[in-house]
């Protein structure tokens, strides 16, 4: 080995040459690359980037990564086979340059499917897109499956095996772990743990199984830092056993939520979207009503989507659910003294869910005791929620003791009971609580492993680290949040010496079968002789049929629930949530995701400590002043930021921030909220006080003024006012109805089918900034970096805005998404003085950035700025694996030209050119835009507005369609569909 | 000084020596070179602030959204503006027999050109891509397409070259037979084919005179509508924008009238510091300093109105946008540049109402500075008010001009001073002959 670092490649090959002559022909290099010397160099020197990425200047480190990739192909993925591997001599039949393939495959959130499908151009996956024939999902995506493509072609991934911090090969892995394993073997699993995320896989669940029958000894245990513990411990004590809840939103009527972010981030998020979307537009139709009640301490997107949102602090959630059940006769409830505005909201939610049995639902945060969340559940049962509204099936995902079992593990650690640790997926070093000193506890264990998709904070205190594939590169299975099974598929060869999940726990029991070996072995048992023909469907589809959790019918074991009277606290109340745009910490380094704005602050790049108006008013805090924040005898500290709508003592915190070691995106951004969350009490923290440091923090938001100003930017109608409206009343200016145009300076142009519009109902968006991601992937939109979004010049084709109506203290917060508006009578169109922005014959604003020179008058005279700049290069030097990323139907920008939204123009030549072939003419529908696809809700509509029968002209027909900023007369293509608000009055038992 | 002497021919000699010696043996090196070094060191900050700014992109300015444009237009508005007054001197009281312009309009003709050289580079420099400027221009090409003529970008390129175009033919013309007088006083080989290539064989015939003055009145009388046109287009880049705080049909005499009242306050420095250095205080007399103040006071007023009307404007419309860009001129974080603009532009210029304060030098100096720095505040209040908030308040954002910017900027007065400076040293700053006819002309009427 020390021979084959000091020796040269070409030595090698040389060598490798020598004594052969004449006519002695060498076929290839893979053959010369065959020689284990040549092998060993290449391990050895390529893959691993010594002395480590932390420490070499970024453009070193492209290029050593460019040579890496270079060499893949040599190196072969490190002698792990390739099933089906054929060498690309002749292109093969079916592909074709330049026409992309789909595979549906899946990713997983927190050990969840997110069923997808996946583009891939000559091999290589450049889109990700909702599976809509998934039965949960039907299509609907959320940011964290739109941006997990940049995830797998991060060039801060792990890349090489690595010994004790230094690059290692997998050969001197592999002889580390069978010698260990051997030793474990013998002792029957005694001193042998597992330590994975929430795991959901069949085949993952399979191999542990199997590894914990044959050594009973050992023990698995499941750090999730954002898990549903507390909720199966309410259904246990209601129901007797553990259950998932399923919250049918699609039928619920009304909805009472207690701090419960139903519609909010997480793996829920596109299920719940899309559920609730449909129910709301069944109402809009005139079908059923679609209410919505949440108290809550911080804002949340469930709280901006309802008609009757309450400021309630954390610890009066659980009186208020005492109060709930009181009023609704639930003999175990106690009546709690409640103040004046508390009964008032009371009074409304209780008389709505008495008056709709059957069709309302209560829930309560997940995060919330056990015990409230018991009275909940028994509510629901007094409401006749259980079985139609909510729905319990088995736990999904395993195990189900969450994270206590991590807790439980470093204290058999501490107690020296562990010999042999292995860490798959899980980030326990970061993401464990303050109280828990996993660190130090694993110091102890003389063993430790860890695999990963990134060299992180727990692999640099391993002995071994094994990097992990991500899942767009192996194969592997995984539930989606209803149960349905999605076989995962490789989209693209690994891109690095990197191991798949189920080869890893194959390293550890000793079994080498490969990835799709492991995954077809765990089918093979249940399907027999059908593998074949189901396997082959499943792929197809995406899902394996009919594989939802069954919905089983508990029956209520014990009613006797007390919700713990949680004691008010002197001082500020801590809440802490997991980040809507990194989760709890995984999506750190995943520039995409750090560049989308939070949904509910428009900050990139950053957590930042949430403080009410009126705590900011009374401690003198603008937004950026860093605050110290002490809670529990530990302190951190990051910007204050100003959260309209917040309880006035709560300080709600995110979690996912603060990476020590994460990858040179994640470097040095934001506190981390770990450092003091409590295994007893890991959602809140009492008797906390806050400081003003006195220094001020860069924080970088997208939108710094949300306060509508009494502009009319969103508009509302009034529920009945819709009504009268859709009768055929008049509608009057209030209802949204398009004021009529303005007469202009330049002619109106004539039309001809097809062309194209957009209509955004802004009843239905919850700005979850799907649409904003997916417009990033899909139209190569460059990431800048914080400093840059600071300074206003973040890349976003579409961007969300918010709004805020009203009061500060409590006002009503509004989402609406911006894309190009392309105007008919576009002010840019007029600006550009060299025919850059022009107008196509199908109504489209386009943007020729090779004619580009820019002046940026466009930008300048665009009323909705939605045009952005490339101040610098910002695609240049983008490393290897980020252009591999690239779609390549759209022009990846240079220094100096504008761009915008296209509405995805690529794909109308698509279907253009699909439609002229076939002699017919383009179908509605047939056309759908990154963001259209991406939406849960399905908030946006596109398509022809000369066809009136169009999906589009359908819903621009509405009474509440309108213009943005009709009074600037550039008569927009895109246009909006007015919030729908039913006024608090028409409430039954209305008080105020 | 010299001694006027009496006869008139001694008058138009002495008139002439005091000009002419100028360039021949100019006086007060030591001045000119620690101002020429000045100059120097600021045209190489301008090489260095473009290089800076081509080799990594207008990213190292401050521009952002919705603040698309920044110092770099506004100077460019700002720099043209101050040529206009030299074209109104030169031109149009050439064409009105005002013959007092004959002792002002070299120098004035002199500030213009090189105002107008820095208010064309700015454009070019805050393109993303400023290697393909020239798509801008109409020319044949193989792309088969041509500028876009509704945008007031490509009238303002025509604006720019045709006034630069006219401006030099105008400036050259004008002191070609003065050119002939240094050639013909030159002693030194150097300067003797210096100036007797420059005055393109000038003899003096009635022929050269009767077709220098055709030509010369025919070239004032197409530059005097530019003062007007071009600043007019100018203000549509601004006017014809959807903006509120722009979208303003007053900006064309807004502009050009500003334009004029910045250039008469430059006017009035540079023939106060070129009275002072090279002695000339018989040529540029107190009449020309009174009368340039009052010329300062009209225009002066003449702005004030557009401003007033700009505010009656915005009030009248009763545009919620247009009165809370309204709001933010006066209140804004800008709102120093407004305040700026008004105190600097009309404060300072009351005094002017007095004919001691109009002929005193300094005091002129010093209202004719806080005039010009006035106007500065005026166009970058102008440009960035209005877009760092316009219509959406979602899109709202603040700029701040980066070091690069103001490093540019400095380079640019730079590209203006050197060439100025070398004006002054080698070329007749006065035009000679010119002010030899007013005084033929006086003692005539006399």
């Amino acid at each position: 080995m020390a021979n084959a670092r000091q020796s040269r490649p070409a030595e090698i090959i040389r060598a490798g040459l020598k004594g052969k002559s004449g006519r002695s022909f060498w076929r290839s290099l893979d053959e010369l690359a065959g020689t284990p010397a040549f092998r060993a160099y290449l391990e050895a020197e390529f893959p691993a980037l010594a002395p480590g990425p932390f420490d070499v200047d970024r453009r070193a480190l492209l290029k050593v990564m460019a040579a890496s990739l270079a060499l893949a192909g040599l190196t072969g993925c490190s002698g792990e086979a390739d099933e089906a591997a054929l060498p690309y001599v002749e292109a093969p039949e079916h592909v074709v340059p330049g026409r992309p393939k789909w595979y549906a495959t899946a990713v997983t959130l927190a050990g969840f499917a997110l069923p997808a499908l996946g583009k891939t151009h000559v091999g290589r996956p450049v889109k990700l897109e909702g599976n809509p024939a998934h039965p949960a999902t039907r299509g609907a995506t959320d940011a964290f499956l739109q941006a997990s493509l940049i995830g797998l072609y991060d060039p801060d991934r792990s890349q090489s095996p690595r010994h004790l911090g230094r690059p290692a090969t997998w050969s001197a892995l592999d002889a580390a772990m069978s010698s260990r394993m051997a030793e474990v073997e013998r002792r029957r699993g005694e001193g042998f743990r597992l330590l994975t995320g929430a795991v959901t896989s069949p085949t993952l669940v399979r191999q542990i199984d199997a590894l914990l029958q044959r050594w009973p000894e050992a023990r698995w245990h499941a750090l999730e830092p954002v898990n549903d513990d507390l909720a199966a411990n309410a259904t246990q004590r209601v129901f007797g056993r553990p259950l998932d809840r399923h919250l049918m939103l699609d039928q619920a009527e009304l909805i009472v939520s207690l701090d419960d972010d139903i519609l909010g981030p997480g793996p829920r998020q596109a299920v719940h979207g899309r559920r609730w979307s449909e129910r709301r537009r069944a109402f809009q139709q005139g079908e059923g009503e679609c209410r919505l009640f949440v108290a809550e301490p911080t804002p949340s997107i469930t709280g901006s989507m309802a008609g009757d949102r309450f400021i309630a602090s954390h610890s009066r959630i659980a009186a208020l659910a005492q109060a709930v059940a009181h009023a609704l006769g639930v003999e175990t409830a106690s009546a709690p003294e409640l103040a004046e505005r508390e009964r008032g909201w009371i009074g409304r939610a209780v008389a709505a869910l008495r008056a709709r049995p059957g069709r309302a639902l209560f829930t309560l945060g997940t995060h919330h005791d056990p015990e409230t969340q018991a009275l909940g559940l028994i509510v629901n049962e007094r409401i006749g929620a259980l079985g139609a509204t909510l729905r319990f099936t088995e736990p999904v995902s395993l195990p189900a003791d969450g994270l206590r079992s991590a807790e439980a593990l470093a204290g058999d650690m501490a107690a020296g009971r562990v010999t042999t640790l292995a860490i798959i997926g899980a980030n326990p070093a970061y993401a464990m609580p303050a109280d828990v000193d996993f660190r130090a506890a694993m110091e102890t264990v003389p063993f430790r492993l860890h695999a990963g998709l990134y060299y992180d904070e727990t692999a640099s205190l391993c002995h071994w680290h094994s990097p992990l594939a991500h899942e767009l590169e192996s194969w592997s299975d995984a539930r989606a949040v209803d149960g349905t099974v999605s076989l995962i598929q490789p989209l693209i060869r690994p891109l690095y010496a990197v191991r798949p999940l189920h080869a890893v726990l194959g390293n550890i029991s000793g079994k080498t079968a490969s990835d799709l070996e492991s995954v077809q072995a765990t089918w093979r048992a249940l399907w027999g002789d059908q593998l074949e023909v189901r396997w082959r469907d499943a792929l197809v589809r995406g899902f394996v049929p009919e594989s939802a959790a069954p919905f089983v019918t508990p029956t209520v074991a014990g009613r006797t629930v007390s919700p713990p009277d949680e004691p008010r606290t002197e001082g500020l109340t801590v809440v802490l949530r997991p980040d809507p745009t990194i989760w709890d910490g995984r999506f750190a380094n995943n520039a995409w995701l750090q560049e989308t704005p939070k949904p509910l602050t428009k900050v990139t790049w950053d957590n930042v400590i949430l403080v009410s108006p009126q705590l900011a008013k009374h401690r003198g805090l603008a937004n950026g002043d860093e605050v110290a924040l002490t809670a529990g005898g530990r302190t951190i500290t990051g910007p204050a930021w100003i959260h309209p709508g917040q309880e006035t003592d709560t300080v709600a915190l995110t979690l996912g921030y603060g990476r020590r070691r994460a990858g040179r995106v994640a470097e040095g951004l934001g506190y981390d909220a770990f450092a003091i969350r409590l295994r007893d009490s890991p959602w809140r923290l009492g008797g906390a006080a806050i400081r003003a440091t006195g220094a001020k923090l860069e924080v970088a938001s997208t939108q710094r003024h949300q306060a509508m100003d009494g502009f009319d930017f969103v508009r509302t109608v009034d529920a009945s006012d819709f009504e009268a409206a859709k009768r055929g009343a008049t509608p009057g200016q209030e209802t949204g109805q398009p004021r009529p145009r303005q007469p202009t300076f330049y002619p109106p142009r004539q039309w001809d089918s097809p062309s194209w519009g957009m209509a955004i109902d802004l009843d239905l968006c919850i700005g979850c900034n799907a649409c904003v991601v997916a417009c990033v992937a899909e139209n190569n939109v460059p990431v800048v970096g914080k400093s840059l979004v600071a300074q206003g010049r973040e890349m976003h084709w579409l961007r969300v805005d918010l709004y805020h109506e009203g009061d500060p203290a409590d006002p009503k917060s509004h989402f609406q998404p911006v894309p190009c508006m392309h105007c008919e009578q576009a002010p840019c169109e007029m600006g550009c003085p060299v025919n850059a922005a022009v107008h196509s014959f199908d109504g489209l604003n386009l943007q020729v950035y090779n004619r580009c020179v820019g002046t940026r008058t466009c930008s300048s005279y665009c009323p909705y700025k939605v045009r952005r700049f490339n101040w610098y290069d910002y695609t240049g030097d983008d490393p290897e694996p980020i252009r591999a990323m690239r779609n390549p139907d759209v022009t990846v920008r240079s220094r100096g030209v504008m761009e915008k939204c296209t509405y995805c123009v690529q794909r109308i030549s698509e279907a253009r050119i699909a439609a002229k072939i076939a002699g017919r003419p383009i179908r509605d529908g047939e056309v759908r835009t990154a963001c259209q696809q991406a939406c849960p809700t399905r908030a946006i509509t596109f398509g022809d507005i000369i066809d009136d029968q169009s999906e589009v002209s359908r819903r621009k027909a509405s009474p509440r369609n309108y213009s943005l900023l009709e009074e600037a007369n550039t008569w927009p293509r895109t246009t909006y569909l007015a919030r729908i608000e039913t006024a608090r009055s028409d409430e039954e038992g209305g008080m105020e | 000084m010299t001694e006027l002497a009496a006869t008139p021919r001694d008058r138009y000699a002495a008139v002439g020596e005091e000009i002419i010696r100028i360039p021949l043996n100019y006086p007060n090196r030591l001045a000119w070179w620690i101002c020429f070094g000045f100059a120097l060191l600021l045209l190489l900050m301008f090489f260095i602030s473009a290089g800076v700014l081509f080799w990594y992109g207008v990213g190292v300015w401050g521009n952002n959204i919705p603040v698309n444009w920044g110092i770099a237009i506004s100077n460019y508005i700002w720099f043209l503006g101050i040529g206009h007054a030299g074209t109104l001197i030169s031109a149009m009281f050439l064409l009105l027999h005002a013959h007092w312009r004959n002792s002002l309009n070299r120098f004035a003709e002199a500030m213009t050109l090189f105002a107008v050289v820095c208010a064309g580079l700015y454009p070019i420099l805050h393109l993303g891509r400023p290697w393909f400027f020239y798509w801008i221009a109409p020319y044949p090409n193989t792309m088969t397409i041509w500028p876009q003529f509704k945008s007031p970008l490509t009238w303002d390129f025509f604006a720019v070259l045709t006034y630069l175009t006219v401006s030099l033919l105008f400036w050259y013309i004008g002191i070609v037979p003065d050119l002939a007088a240094v050639r013909d006083r030159a002693r030194k080989r150097r300067q003797q084919v210096f100036y007797g290539i420059a005055a393109l064989g000038w003899r003096g015939s009635a022929w050269h005179w009767a077709r220098w003055r055709q030509s010369y009145r025919l070239t004032a009388a197409i530059a005097v509508p530019l003062v007007v046109s071009v600043h007019s287009e100018v203000s549509l880049l601004f006017a014809a924008g959807p903006i509120p705080g722009w979208a303003s049909t007053v900006f064309p005499p807004y502009f050009v009238l500003g334009a004029a009242f910045s250039g008469f306050a430059v006017v009035s420095m540079i023939a106060i510091l070129l009275r002072h250095a090279l002695g000339l205080g018989d040529i540029v007399r107190e009449r020309h300093l009174d009368l340039l103040g009052i010329f300062l006071l009209a225009t002066g007023l003449m702005t004030a109105y557009g401003y007033w009307a700009e505010v009656f404007d915005a009030l009248y419309s009763g545009g919620k946008q247009e009165i809370g860009t309204l709001l933010d001129r006066l209140t804004g974080i800008y709102a120093w540049s407004y305040w700026g603009a008004v105190v600097g532009n009309f404060l300072p210029l009351q005094l002017l109402w007095f004919r001691q304060v109009r002929t005193n030098p300094f005091l002129l100096f010093l209202i004719a500075l806080s005039v010009t720095i006035g106007m500065w505040f005026e166009r970058y209040m102008l440009l960035v008010t209005s877009l760092y908030r316009d219509w959406l308040v979602s899109s709202w954002g603040e700029y701040h001009a980066s070091f690069w910017e103001l490093s540019l900027f400095a380079g640019m007065l730079g590209v203006f001073l050197v060439p100025f400076l070398l004006f002054v040293r080698f070329l007749p700053v006065i035009s000679s002959f010119e002010v030899k006819e007013t005084l033929f002309e006086e003692e005539r009427d006399a």
